[in-house]
C-alpha cells in the first residue's frame, strides 16, 4: 500500500447526504432519460426538505443509452438551475461513487453548498446501450478486440473469473451463492426487477452466456431510471429533514495498465480506493456492518470482499457459500438486491440503497447499521471507486 | 469509406488507425509484430501512441515466434454481438506470448472442454479481411500446438 497520510485531512464526517431520489426501476416505457432524471431530482429534493433555488452544484453522469458531451449543461438547462459548481463525469461503473466524492470535494472546498449528483437512464426501452468504438475510439484495443467476438460484459468479464476461479479453487457454486443472497434480499423489496426465490440448485442449472459465467452470474441488462443524491455540509444537513448519512471516506483509485498487469484479474483497483477511504475515515474492515458491492458480476463481488479486506485473498467464495452475504450474515451485502436482482442503474441503485440503509429505511435493513461501505467499479477492472457512510458524524 | 455510421461503429473488424497500422501490415505477411520502444526496450501489447512505461515516442518492434500459453479463457454461448451469434460456441483467450506480453485472440481447432489454462498454443492467421476504410489486414488466431 502506497503510505498515504493524511495531514491536513479536512474531509472526512465535514459533509454529508442529505437526500436521496429515485424513480421507479425496470420497464418505463414513454418516459425520457431526461424525464428521469429530473423526477428523481425533485424527489431527492423533497427528500431532503430543500428547494430547488436551494442547488447550487450539479454533477452528472450521461445515460449509457445516449453519452451526450454536454449532458451536464443540458440537464442543468431542463432544471433552470443556476450553477456555482458544475461536473460531468464517465468513469464507468465507478461513476456514482466517484461523483459523491467529487461533490463532498466541492462543498468542503467551498465551491458550492448543495449538490445534486445524479443518472439516469431509459435503456431498458429507449436506445440500447453504447459499448465499443462510440466510447471506446476508433483502433482501441478494447475495440479492436470485438474481431475476436469479444463484445460485451459478460464475455470481458469472464475470463478475468475462469483465472481467479482456476488460482484460488472457487467453484461454481461459490458464484452462485452471492446470485441467491442477493434475491433473497430482493424478494423483500417490492421495486426490485426479479423477486422469485432462487435456490442454488436451480442457478446451476441456468445457462451460460460465456463460461463460467451464467445469465444468473450478470447484471441485469439493462434498466430504466434514475437515482439522486444531494451533498451538502454535515452542518446543513443536521438541519434538513432525514438523518445525515454523513460522508466518512472516500477513495478513487486505477489500474490502466490492463493485459500488462497479469494482477487485473484477480485484483481491482478497489485494494487502493478503500484503503484510502478507511484511512480517511479512520475505520476498519471489521468496523463496516452493511456493504453494497458492485455486483456487474458474481465474480466481482467475490474479488471486491478480497479487496476490502473483508477476507483473505481467495478465501470469498467460502465467505459467501457460508452465508454470510445474507442478512442476518456477517456482512450483509447488496440489501436491496443490487445490479443482480435489483436493477441495472449501473451503481446508482447500489448507491442508493447504502444511503437507506444507514437511515435506517432498507427493505432487509441491517440493525443498527453506523458504518457502511459503497463500492464502485468502471471500465473491467480499470477504475474502482469506494465510499464509507456513516450514522454518527466522525 | 465506411457507408454506414453503424458500420463504423459497430462492425466487428478493427479500424487500422496511425498507432496500429504497422502491427496490422505485419499481419498480411504472417508477422505477429510486438511493439518495442526504441528508447527503453519496454515489450507491449496493443500497440499504442507511445512506451507506457516511459513515453518515448520511439517505437519499433520485434516478431513474436508465434507460440504461448493460455493465460485464460471463456467459451462464449451466447453471443452479444450480432455478427458472432453463428460461431457459438466459440472460445475468446488471453494468450501469454513466449516473449512475454498477453494478447486477446482466438482458441481454435479443439473442443471447449479441452482448453485450460497454461495449455500451449501456436499462432495461424484467419484469411484477409477488410476494414471500414478497405485497409486489408489478417487476424492472429491460436490452436493447440502439436505435440
Amino acid at each position: 500500500m502506497p503510505g498515504y497520510t493524511f495531514h491536513h485531512m479536512t474531509l472526512p464526517g465535514k459533509t454529508a447526504i442529505a437526500g436521496v431520489g429515485s424513480t421507479a426501476f425496470g420497464k418505463l416505457p414513454g418516459r425520457s432519460a431526461w424525464s428521469l432524471q429530473t423526477e428523481a431530482v425533485k424527489r431527492a429534493l423533497d427528500d431532503a426538505g430543500l428547494e430547488k433555488e436551494d442547488v447550487d452544484g450539479l454533477l452528472t453522469a450521461p445515460p449509457l443509452s445516449e453519452p451526450l458531451l454536454l449532458h451536464a449543461e443540458q440537464l442543468g438547462g431542463k432544471l433552470g438551475l443556476r450553477a456555482n459548481y458544475l461536473s460531468q463525469k464517465f468513469i464507468g461503473g465507478a461513476t456514482a461513487v466517484a461523483l459523491v466524492a467529487e461533490a463532498a470535494m466541492a462543498v468542503q472546498a467551498g465551491l458550492c453548498e448543495v449538490a445534486v449528483c445524479v443518472y439516469g437512464e431509459n435503456a431498458k426501452t429507449g436506445l440500447p446501450m453504447l459499448f465499443g468504438r462510440v466510447q471506446m475510439g476508433r483502433g482501441q484495443a478494447a475495440s479492436d478486440d470485438i474481431a475476436y467476438g469479444l463484445a460485451g460484459g459478460p464475455i470481458m468479464e469472464a475470463r478475468a473469473a475462469r483465472r481467479y476461479m482456476n488460482e484460488f479453487g472457487v467453484t461454481e457454486e461459490m458464484l452462485g451463492s452471492v446470485a441467491v443472497a442477493f434475491r433473497e434480499h430482493a424478494s423483500r423489496n417490492p421495486g426490485a426487477t426479479y423477486r422469485d426465490s432462487l435456490t442454488i440448485e436451480q442457478y446451476l442449472e441456468n445457462r451460460y452466456v460465456s463460461e463460467p459465467l451464467r445469465v444468473l452470474d450478470c447484471t441485469i441488462g439493462a434498466s430504466d431510471g434514475a437515482v439522486a443524491v444531494i451533498v451538502t455540509s454535515a452542518e446543513r444537513a443536521r438541519d434538513l429533514a432525514k438523518p445525515p448519512a454523513y460522508i466518512a471516506g472516500v477513495g478513487v483509485a486505477a489500474n490502466l495498465q490492463g493485459l500488462s498487469d497479469p494482477d487485473h484479474y484477480t485484483s481491482y483497483p478497489g485494494a487502493r480506493s478503500s484503503q484510502t477511504a478507511y484511512r480517511m475515515a479512520g475505520l476498519e474492515p471489521t468496523d463496516v456492518d452493511v456493504a453494497q458491492f458492485y455486483d456487474c458480476f458474481t465474480s466481482t463481488v467475490l474479488i471486491t470482499i478480497e479487496d476490502y479486506g473483508f477476507c483473505k485473498r481467495g478465501d470469498a467464495g467460502h465467505f459467501a457459500a457460508d452465508g454470510n452475504l445474507r442478512l442476518g450474515g456477517s456482512l450483509p451485502s447488496n440489501t436491496s438486491g443490487g445490479m443482480l436482482s435489483e436493477a441495472n442503474l449501473v451503481g446508482w441503485n447500489v448507491l442508493a440503497e447504502g444511503i437507506r440503509q444507514i437511515r435506517g429505511e432498507s427493505t432487509s435493513q441491517v440493525d443498527g447499521a453506523e458504518v457502511g461501505i459503497v463500492a464502485g467499479q468502471g471500465g473491467f477492472h480499470a477504475a474502482h471507486s469506494t465510499l464509507l457512510l456513516t450514522r454518527e458524524a466522525r | 469509406m465506411p457507408h454506414t455510421l453503424t458500420e463504423l461503429v459497430a462492425g466487428a473488424v478493427p479500424i487500422v488507425v496511425e498507432e496500429t497500422r504497422g502491427y496490422w501490415e505485419g499481419t498480411l505477411a504472417e508477422e505477429l509484430r510486438i511493439q518495442r520502444c526504441n528508447s527503453c526496450g519496454h515489450r507491449q501489447m496493443p500497440w499504442g501512441p507511445c512506451c507506457a512505461r516511459c513515453l518515448s515516442q520511439d517505437l519499433g518492434f520485434q516478431l513474436a515466434s508465434g507460440r504461448g500459453t493460455v493465460f485464460s479463457f471463456t467459451t462464449v454461448r451466447q453471443a452479444i454481438h450480432p455478427d458472432f451469434s453463428a460461431q457459438v460456441p466459440y472460445i475468446v483467450a488471453d494468450i501469454q506470448l513466449e516473449e512475454g506480453p498477453v494478447i486477446t485472440s482466438n482458441v481454435t481447432d479443439v473442443a471447449p472442454e479441452d482448453v485450460s489454462i497454461g495449455m500451449s498454443v501456436q499462432m495461424w492467421f484467419d484469411k484477409e479481411l477488410e476494414d471500414a476504410f478497405h485497409v486489408k489486414l489478417r487476424l492472429p488466431k491460436f490452436k493447440p500446438s502439436e505435440a
